[in-house]
Formats: structure tokens, C-alpha cells, sequence
């Protein structure tokens, strides 16, 4: 893959912080390593006068090993951020972009018996409907895009459509999570914990990993969708709020130089109570939260301070009016977050559940205009203001749900659609993604993907690649394996790469 | 939950398995030669318990219990050595918080390392089981299981009248050391007990307090979305068992067929949330009706009629299910109650005893305790959870003296580290050997807990309805109804212990949150225990944290008097149940003198009022607030 991007194949990625220790390591250097990109300053002082630094002169080639620092990527991939909009609840391809103009002919037949599926949640099956509302050409490359999206379609020459995405669940908990973490069971890093594991992290002042949900409530499952998993809580998502401070707690009653010396005396009783208990990842991981959070401090607010953003910005982005003021807002932030040099950062479109989020059981019309028209002017505007800044072509943009929808009513002449986890469309555009492609099919019911098939993994794989990573590559040894994203599958669509 | 190496081992075991089954054409049930029964599936979890005989061990003398010579071996296997016996000052601090969520007095700490009584540490743990606080922690575990909550969730989240009283009830349940098949019996049918009174039927709010939607789009759907709770709850509670997952086929890996959801849900399908002040359970009369199987679980496609049963894989013997008719109800749940908690239950003792390891230790001898199926984990030593199971069946059920004989080994009192820790955790990073003790942070409660006794804040206060924490109002926007009030109770409430606050399911408090506070949709066998930036933010700016170091700072001055020194020894102990050390307390008196110059310019330049404008006070109060913050308070060796 990297051989015939012409790209050298790295031989020095560096094997994953857990497993330098204990090869062959001290402790101190371990904790060094744990440490050393957050303790940072305010450590330099403090240990000055016991001779520490004099200690650490041998090691201080590992200064870099700092798990969020900046590593090596194995091949230089064009991307080095991703967003993630994320559409939760499952955004019916069939209503938005993938073109089945088949289903008029099918309109009110039943999906042919041998279409095997399971009917989640036991909900009531109709007739094979047709898209809710036309589809159009855009731009030059004329990839049709429903009126669900009609912003979007302005940037279809930007975009590689997937449109012959599968997954393992149709069952919104074990889906959101199959989609973040490539597994239908808890507990296993996210998408954005592999990302800033392998990559770190540019700006070790805001968190490498970003996930801001949207108003009404979290995903299903919950925080197993932004979790590190069995990797350190370093590489687990910072919720940022949409509402209020961005982060719980960002400010209290005392001021900045009064905290300074509150955390410095806290760096120097949690170091002596860490040099008694060699090995303690914990205990250092502990210390060095403290910095971030110090840091977020001030770098948090204004990363999402929209008043430095000119009228012309707001006004594209929709913040202000609505529908599109909240997701406006959070493309924004994403925006600029991505500017200061966060790693990922993924937007929820729709919380809490059912009609909150997208999964339209009721009405694909009333649902999707109701969160088509909150999100379509904001992504257009992050397409076009990522562009105009020239970091298109260095940040993924993602667009997707945890699985997709029927091509048949949920109930006879009943106007929404159940879960379809067998065929759904997902978008990428930026980072050295293919514009105006459309890559894989669906069936002609739009039922089950059924040429150049995506399954999860091999979106994980095509993800990472674009990031400048080899899945198979990025590993991380836990519990006697090595462990990857895309576990022992994953194919990269080499095909949307551009 | 997570999918361990040796998870996904098993995964394949478990693929071959069905696979043999489906080879032996043995996919049918319900037969005679079911395929199912205990003894032919093989499965470690269902096999009877059999008490073990204890391994031999060189180093005898290490082994102060029965548990310690089954830790012993297999480490003397690897030619390893057990950790050091932890300092007394460790071991008091870790016992203490261990059974009551609290830190001992500094006067405890002094007392118990002074005491060289042979029988010292016995005593202290006579004495920490005998008081209230180990009810108030111990129940927060049960409630975890149970997806307590005090609310209904979903939109309009209405408050479960009367749910604290079932919260009570546990608390009072295990300080009373009730057997614990009584505890089930009382919890899964005390309204059919043929001695039920207000106390047992209050014991069934364990199938009222889940979550409960009073507007569902589907009402049939939704009935039996009720009843899967139900036999969630309690299989996973009680059995360890995803029972759940043959609810549209037969389990994909255990020996579980789809029927035997249907018999169980026969337990269920008469009874309800009963309306009124107390919160209970109650059949709404009797016969029962039929239950069908429900094909690929769908109700609208009943197919055979499924009486009654018990889980058919873990019934060593087949016993029909006698069904006595009482008055108003129809005694099949206390039928199923006496099979949970009957002593040749192959699970229920494993379950339990996995569950008492787990919390004494941080992780379970089988290190899924909602999962004792083929995805599960084994035991990393299955004999010594045997021997435990039938010490507690052996014992009349009863709790205590299982804490106390856990508490009496060895492997308990081992220290946190070992010194050859490296050369170990090579082999065994998990620990699973238990060749050291592992560090476990506080958990939500005990923190915050452990701030309020500190600061000398705590009101012990016990039972009785909830008290509402302060919320902010950023927490109350996410409410969908905004209007819905959230009454803050007097602050004399706010200071009870965690157990006694409000769980309302939409509005969780962001504090405890923060802190990886249980899930309340679903049975929690086991905490996330994360560690991020958000959490050092809470501790560094979360009003109530600002408000225990005011008033920590406050005891402090009053029990040290007004010189410096006496205050930094007096805050160490208090915090940290020690004396500081020298590096420690000069950095203290630094701390001290440059926070009073700090606050007094301050002060003075821009006439703040804050709480306490003393700028002396407030520096002690910053000391005190750094000392809540440190990793050796949040963590227990």
C-alpha cells in the first residue's frame, strides 16, 4: 500500500508505551515517560533541587515517549485530523445518498422472501417505498444527493460516497459502539483512542480527542463509544459540552497563579508517593491529568469562544438562527479545534433516543427534514471553511450512522423505516480522499450492499490509511495479543484514495 | 466485559462447541436426554460444587486461612513469592474503606498500629463489620446489581415512590448478616412468603426499581420489554447467566435453549409494580396466564405453549415446578426464589462469593462476574472459588463470616507492591496470580465520602428518603422537561453519605459521574474505573470539593489550634492518616506562606470576598485542598 503510493515504509514506529515497560526499563524512566509530556514545567522546577533532572540526563532521548506526543506516522498519510459526523440513530441511505431510483418500479411489492434480515426490535413491515424526497446531480462529478442535503450537494466534488457500507447490529447500543470501536461489545478502544495512540497528539494543552454530543443526550451505550478500552485513559474521548463551559469544572474560585501553586505542591507529594510504589501507570497517568486539566484551563474556553469567528463565519456556519444554531456551533468548534491541532474530534447529531436522533421508526419526512435542516448548512460551511483555510486536504471529514435503514415501510403504507445494518451509505471527504466518487453498491432495493462490499473493518482500515497508518500495523499488545482496530480483518479502499 | 485474549480463546471453544453440538444433531430440548442437562454440557460453572481439598504448600507457614494455601500454590509453582505483608497504617486505611467506604480516624490509624495484640486485626474487623457503614457500602454494590434507581426515566422520569425504602432494606439486610438465600427469597417473592410482611414485600422493589416507560409506543411489545428486565435482572444478578440472549433463539453459546426464556418468564408474567407507598411486587392474581414461546421474539408470533421451569442447565436434578395457590397471588416466584437459593444450585454460591472477591480484591476470581457462560471467564482458581462457595453454603449463607475469613488471609494483607514487580508483570501484568495487592482508586461514593469525614462534614445520618445534592444549572438543561423541580434539600442532607442521594435517572450528578458511577439501566457487575482530565478538574474546581476544603481547613484550626505546625500535622493525619514528611513539610509551609501573600495582594488590590477572606484561612484551606486532591487519597494501597 505505502510502496505504491510511493511513500517510504516506516521501520520505526515506535512499540506502544505499555510495552516499554518493564523491557529492560527503569522505573523512572517509565515514569518519566508517563509523565513527562504533561508534568512537564511544572515537574522541571519542582525536581530540579533533587537532582532529578541530573538522574534523567541518560534518558532524555525518551522525553519524546510521552504517550500523546507527536509519533511518527508508518507512511505520510495526507490526513492529520479527523472529524466524525456522526448521525446517530441511522440515517436512511436510501432517503439520502444512495440513488435507488429501482425502488419506484418496486414501490408497494414486498422484499423478495429470499432477502433474510433480521426485524429489529420485531417492528411491522410494509412495502418497498421510494425515497422520501428527490434526488439531484451535483457538481460537475453529478453524484446524486437527495433534498435531504441540498448544501451538501454544493460540495458533492469533494465527496467519496460509500455506499456499500454492512455492520454487525442493528440494534442501536451494540451498533454505536461497533461503529467507534469495530466491535459490537464494550470495552475495546474507539476509532479516535487508535488515532491519537498511534499519531499522539499535536497540542498537548487540549485533549488529543474530542467528542461533543449533541444537546439532547448521549449516544446509546454511552461512554463505550468514546472509551480507550484496554488502553490507558490517555487516549480516551474529552466530552465537550455543548452548553455552558465546554468541560465540567473548567473554572473555579480561585485564580490561575493561586492553582499554579496549587498543583505544583500536588506534582511534588503525588511524585514522592509514586517513587514507593514502582510501577504505578495508574498513579503517574493520575499526575499527569492534572496538567491537561490545567492546561484545558485556559485553552478549552477559548478554542470555543465563537466571538473571535466573524459575522460572515456564524452567519454561514447557521449559528444564530435555527434550526442549525447547536450543529453550527459544534462544526465550528470542531473547526477549530482541528486549527489547534486536535487529533479527532466526532460530532453526535441526535441524542437520547429514538426520535431525538435518527432513527426515523415514525416518519423519514418529519424525522430527516427535522435533522437534515439542523445539520446540512453546518457541514456545508465546515466543508467550505476547511477548505478556504487550506485544511481540507489535511483533515477527514466523516459522515455517517451506525447502520442504515429499510428499503421498506415499517408497517403497510406507514411512513418510516426500521434499522438496516446489511447496506448504508457513509461519505468522507478532505484528507486525501477521492472527490465525486461514489465507490460500492447497494442491491437494487437498496437492501444489502452488494458490489465492492464495506464492512466496518474495512472503513476502520481506510481510515487509519488515510491518517498515514496501516492497520495492521497499528497494534497494541494486551493480554498476550496484539490487539488492532480492524482485529483480523480489513481491506482498505484503495479505490476513494486519492 | 472486555474481550480478553483469553475471552477470545474461549470465543473459539465456544464455536466449537456449538458446532459439536449441532454435529450430535443434539440441537433439540426439552427431551429426556436433553443435551442441556448439567452433566453434559461441560460447562465449569454448572458442574455441582464440591469443596476442594487444599493444596500443599512449601512455605506453610504464609497460609493463615484456607484461601491462602490455594494462592500459594500455583505462585510457589512459578518459583514466585507472595508480596510483603502490608504496613498496619496501609492495612487499616485499605480494611476500613474496604467495608464501610470511609478512611478510619486518625485515632483509629494510631490505636490499631500501636495495638500488638496478636488479635488486633481480627478485632478491627469484628468491629468494622459490626457498625452501620458496612451496610451503607456494601449495599451500594448490591444496588449497582439491581440498576437502582429512584426514578423511572425516559421523558417524564417520575419519581418510584418509596424506592428508598428497598435501598434501606439492603442496607439493613446485610448489616442484620441475613442469610443470603433468605435475601434472594425475600427479594425475587417476599409478597408470596407464607410469613410476609411489609419488610419482605418492600424486598421486592428489586423487580420495581429498573427503569419504566409509561408511554410506549407498543404495548404489547413493551410488556414483554418489561418482563425481559425482569429475567435480566435476575439472572444476571443472581446467576451470572445471559439468559437474555435466547430470548429470540437459542443462546449462541451456552447451553441455553430458547424455551427455557419462556419458562422463566412464566415467573414473571402475572405480577407488577404494585401503585401505593410502598414499593412492591405483586402477582396480580391467580392462575397465571399462559405464557408461549415468542418465535424469533416477536409477539406477534406466539408459537408453543411453555410451562414453568427452571434453567434447565444449571438444575442438577429435574424437578417439576410445583405451583401452591395462595390467596391472590400465584406462588411460581417463590418456586423459582427457593431454585436460585437452594444449595444445589451449582451458581448462585459461585456468583455470590465471586462477587465478595471481586470487591475485597478489585477484580473477581472469574473476572466476568455478570458472565459465568462459555464467553465468560474461567476462574484463574476455580477450586479456591469452590471452596469459598460451599464455606458460605456450609455457613448458613451468611455473609460476614466470608468477609471476615477473605479478610483473615494472607493474600488479602498482602502490600501493593512487590519487589519484583517487574520480573512479574512480564508474565502476568493482570495480576491474576495475585502475587501483590492490587492499588484501587476510590470509587464515586467512597470519595466523596472520604471528603466529608475528612472535613469533618460528614452527618452520618442513616436511611430514610433521598436528599438532593446542589445540581448546576448546566446539569439541568440537559433535562428534556426543564420545569420538573429538583429540590435541593437543607445542607445539613447535603452532608449525609452518598448512598442517600438521589438517583434520579435523567439528572445523575456530573460529580459521581465523572467518577464512573454505576450504569441504572442495566445490572452493573463491575464499574469503569477511568482516569481522565474532567475528574481533576471536579477536584479542583467543583464547588462542593471547595466547600469540604473550607471546611476541612476550619476542623483543622480547631483541633490544632493556631500554629502552623500543628496545623500541617494535623491535616497529614487527617488526610492521609500519617505524619508529613520532611521534604513534605516544608513544601507545606512554602505552600502556606506564598497562597497567604498570594490572597492577601490579592485582597488588598482588588477587595475579593470570597467565602473565608482571611488570606491565612484560605491558605490552610488551599493546603487542605491539594491534600484531597493527592493520588494517596483517592487511591488505597
Amino acid at each position: 500500500m505505502s510502496t505504491k503510493r510511493g511513500h517510504a515504509p516506516s521501520s520505526g514506529f515506535p512499540p506502544p508505551a505499555s510495552r516499554l515497560f518493564p523491557c529492560g526499563q527503569t522505573r523512572r524512566e517509565f515514569v518519566w515517560e508517563m509523565g513527562a509530556g504533561f508534568v512537564g514545567m511544572a515537574l522541571a522546577g519542582l525536581l530540579d533541587g533533587d537532582g532529578f533532572f541530573a538522574r534523567q540526563a541518560s534518558a532524555s532521548t525518551r522525553v519524546a515517549a510521552s504517550p500523546l506526543d507527536v509519533k511518527p506516522p508508518h507512511y505520510a498519510g495526507k490526513a492529520r485530523a479527523c472529524i466524525f459526523l456522526m448521525m446517530n440513530g441511522g440515517p436512511s441511505h436510501v432517503d439520502t445518498f444512495d440513488y435507488k431510483p429501482t425502488l419506484e418500479k418496486y414501490a408497494g411489492q414486498t422484499l423478495p422472501p429470499e432477502k433474510s434480515f433480521t426485524n429489529s426490535g420485531n417492528r411491522k413491515m410494509g412495502f418497498l417505498t421510494p425515497a422520501w424526497r428527490p434526488f439531484r446531480p451535483g457538481g460537475e462529478s453529478g453524484l446524486m444527493i437527495s433534498d435531504y442535503f441540498p448544501r451538501v450537494r454544493e460540495h458533492a466534488d469533494k465527496l467519496a460516497l460509500i455506499r456499500s457500507c454492512h455492520t454487525d447490529s442493528h440494534a442501536h447500543g451494540s451498533a454505536l459502539v461497533a461503529m467507534n470501536t469495530g466491535s459490537t461489545f464494550i470495552g475495546r478502544p474507539s476509532l479516535g483512542s487508535w488515532c491519537v495512540y498511534g499519531l499522539g497528539t499535536p497540542n498537548q494543552s487540549l485533549p488529543g480527542y474530542v467528542t461533543i454530543m449533541d444537546k439532547r443526550g448521549g449516544p446509546i451505550s454511552g461512554q463505550p463509544n468514546w472509551s480507550s478500552g484496554f488502553m490507558p485513559a490517555s487516549y480516551q474521548g474529552t466530552l465537550f459540552r455543548p452548553v455552558g463551559e465546554p468541560v465540567l469544572d473548567l473554572a473555579g474560585p480561585l485564580d490561575r497563579t493561586a492553582q499554579r501553586e496549587q498543583l505544583d505542591l500536588l506534582a511534588q507529594l503525588n511524585q514522592r508517593h509514586l517513587d514507593g510504589r514502582p510501577g504505578g501507570s495508574e498513579l503517574a497517568a493520575r499526575i499527569q491529568s492534572y496538567e491537561l486539566a490545567y492546561r484545558m484551563q485556559s485553552e478549552a474556553p477559548e478554542a470555543v469562544d465563537l466571538t473571535k469567528e466573524d459575522q460572515g463565519t456564524l452567519a454561514m456556519y447557521g449559528v444564530g438562527s435555527e434550526p442549525t444554531d447547536e450543529f453550527g456551533r459544534n462544526c465550528l468548534v470542531a473547526r477549530r479545534l482541528v486549527e489547534r491541532g486536535v487529533r479527532f474530534v466526532q460530532l453526535y447529531s441526535g441524542g437520547g433516543h429514538l426520535e431525538d436522533t435518527w432513527d426515523a421508526h415514525e416518519s423519514v419526512e418529519k424525522n430527516h427534514g427535522r435533522h437534515g435542516a439542523e445539520v446540512d448548512q453546518p457541514i456545508a460551511a465546515l466543508l467550505t471553511d476547511l477548505e478556504r483555510r487550506g485544511l481540507l486536504d489535511s483533515t477527514l471529514v466523516l459522515w455517517g450512522g451506525e447502520f442504515g435503514r429499510m428499503p421498506f415501510a415499517e408497517g403497510e403504507g406507514a411512513p418510516g423505516r426500521n434499522h438496516n445494518p446489511y447496506g448504508f451509505t457513509m461519505w468522507m471527504a478532505g484528507g486525501g480522499v477521492k472527490g465525486g466518487v461514489s465507490y460500492g453498491e447497494t442491491d437494487e432495493f437498496g437492501f444489502a450492499a452488494a458490489v465492492d462490499k464495506v464492512h466496518l473493518h474495512d472503513l476502520h482500515a481506510t481510515i487509519l490509511a488515510l491518517m498515514g497508518m496501516d492497520h495492521e500495523k497499528l497494534t497494541y499488545f494486551h493480554q498476550g495479543r496484539e490487539e488492532r482496530l480492524t482485529d483480523v480483518f480489513g481491506n482498505v479502499i484503495e479505490k476513494i484514495i486519492a | 466485559m472486555r474481550a480478553t485474549g483469553r475471552q477470545l480463546r474461549k470465543g473459539w471453544q465456544a464455536i466449537a462447541f456449538v458446532m459439536a453440538l449441532a454435529f450430535l444433531g443434539a440441537a433439540g430440548h426439552g427431551d429426556e436426554a436433553s443435551p442441556h442437562d448439567a452433566s453434559a454440557n461441560g460447562l465449569w460453572s454448572t458442574m455441582p460444587v464440591v469443596r476442594p481439598a487444599l493444596p500443599s504448600v512449601e512455605n506453610a507457614a504464609w497460609c493463615q486461612t484456607p484461601i491462602d494455601h490455594f494462592i500459594l500454590a500455583p505462585l510457589e509453582a512459578k518459583s514466585w513469592v507472595p508480596a510483603e505483608p502490608a504496613a498496619r497504617d496501609r492495612l487499616i486505611r485499605r480494611a476500613t474503606f474496604d467495608l464501610w467506604g470511609l478512611p478510619p480516624s486518625p485515632e483509629d490509624v494510631r490505636r490499631f498500629v500501636a495495638d500488638e495484640s496478636p488479635d488486633a486485626y481480627e478485632r478491627l474487623i469484628d468491629h468494622l463489620l459490626a457498625s452501620p457503614h458496612y451496610g451503607e457500602r456494601w449495599a451500594r454494590h448490591w444496588l449497582d446489581l439491581v440498576r437502582f434507581a429512584e426514578t423511572n426515566g425516559y421523558e417524564r422520569d417520575a419519581l418510584k415512590q418509596g424506592a428508598w425504602r428497598y435501598r434501606d432494606y439492603v442496607i439493613d439486610a446485610l448489616n442484620a448478616d441475613k442469610p443470603y438465600d433468605r435475601f434472594v427469597i425475600e427479594q425475587l417473592a417476599g409478597d408470596e412468603l407464607p410469613d410476609a410482611t411489609d419488610e419482605t414485600r418492600i424486598a421486592t422493589g428489586f423487580l420495581c426499581v429498573g427503569t419504566f416507560d409509561d408511554e410506549p409506543n407498543d404495548k404489547l411489545k413493551y410488556k414483554f420489554e418489561q418482563l425481559d428486565d425482569l429475567i435480566h435482572a435476575t439472572s444476571t444478578t443472581f446467576l451470572a447467566v445471559t439468559l437474555k440472549c435466547a430470548r429470540c433463539h437459542d443462546h449462541k453459546f451456552d447451553p441455553i435453549p430458547q424455551v427455557d426464556y419462556y419458562a422463566m418468564l412464566n415467573f414473571f408474567v402475572s405480577g407488577k409494580a404494585a401503585e401505593g407507598e410502598l414499593l412492591a411486587f405483586a402477582d396480580a392474581g391467580s392462575p397465571a396466564e399462559a405464557v408461549q414461546l415468542l418465535q424469533g421474539g416477536d409477539p406477534t408470533r406466539p408459537g408453543e405453549t411453555v410451562a414453568p421451569a427452571f434453567l434447565s442447565m444449571a438444575s442438577t436434578r429435574r424437578r417439576d415446578v410445583a405451583l401452591p395457590t395462595s390467596a391472590g397471588t400465584t406462588g411460581r416466584r417463590l418456586e423459582l426464589a427457593r431454585w436460585i437459593a437452594d444449595a444445589a444450585n451449582p451458581l448462585t454460591a459461585r456468583v455470590l462469593v465471586n462477587r465478595l472477591w471481586q470487591h475485597h480484591f478489585g477484580e473477581g476470581l472469574s473476572r466476568t462476574p455478570d458472565n459465568f457462560g462459555v464467553m465468560g471467564s474461567e476462574p484463574t482458581h476455580p477450586q479456591l472459588l469452590d471452596w469459598l462457595a460451599s464455606a458460605l453454603v456450609d455457613g448458613g449463607w451468611r455473609i460476614k463470616p466470608m468477609h471476615k475469613l477473605i479478610m483473615l488471609s494472607s493474600a488479602y494483607q498482602m502490600d501493593s507492591t512487590h519487589a519484583r514487580e517487574q520480573q512479574y508483570a512480564l508474565v502476568d501484568f493482570a495480576n491474576e496470580l495475585w502475587w501483590r495487592r492490587n492499588r484501587l482508586r476510590l470509587q464515586a461514593e467512597p470519595l466523596r465520602d472520604a471528603m466529608l469525614a475528612t472535613s469533618g462534614q460528614l452527618n452520618p445520618k442513616a436511611g430514610g428518603p433521598s436528599f438532593f445534592p446542589p445540581a448546576t444549572r448546566q446539569a439541568l438543561e440537559g433535562l428534556s422537561k426543564k420545569s420538573d423541580a429538583w429540590g435541593e434539600s437543607p445542607l445539613e442532607e447535603q452532608r449525609r453519605r452518598s448512598i442517600y442521594m438521589m438517583t434520579k435517572r435523567s439528572l445523575l450528578l456530573p460529580l459521581m459521574t465523572t467518577f464512573d458511577f454505576a450504569d441504572t439501566t442495566q445490572p452493573c457487575s463491575q464499574r469503569n474505573v477511568s482516569t481522565v482530565a474532567p475528574q481533576a478538574l471536579a477536584l479542583l474546581n467543583n464547588d462542593f470539593v471547595h466547600r469540604q476544603s473550607e471546611a476541612f481547613a476550619g476542623r483543622v484550626i480547631a483541633e490544632a489550634g493556631a500554629e502552623t505546625a500543628a496545623q500541617i500535622e494535623r491535616a497529614w493525619w487527617l488526610a492521609l492518616a500519617r505524619s508529613p514528611s520532611d521534604a513534605e513539610w516544608e513544601a507545606a509551609l512554602a505552600h502556606l506562606q506564598k497562597q497567604r501573600d498570594h490572597f492577601a495582594s490579592r485582597a488588598a488590590g482588588q477587595g475579593e470576598t470570597l467565602g473565608n477572606d482571611d488570606p491565612q484561612r484560605r491558605a490552610l484551606a488551599s493546603l487542605c485542598h491539594v491534600l484531597l486532591n493527592t493520588n494517596e487519597f483517592i487511591y488505597v494501597d
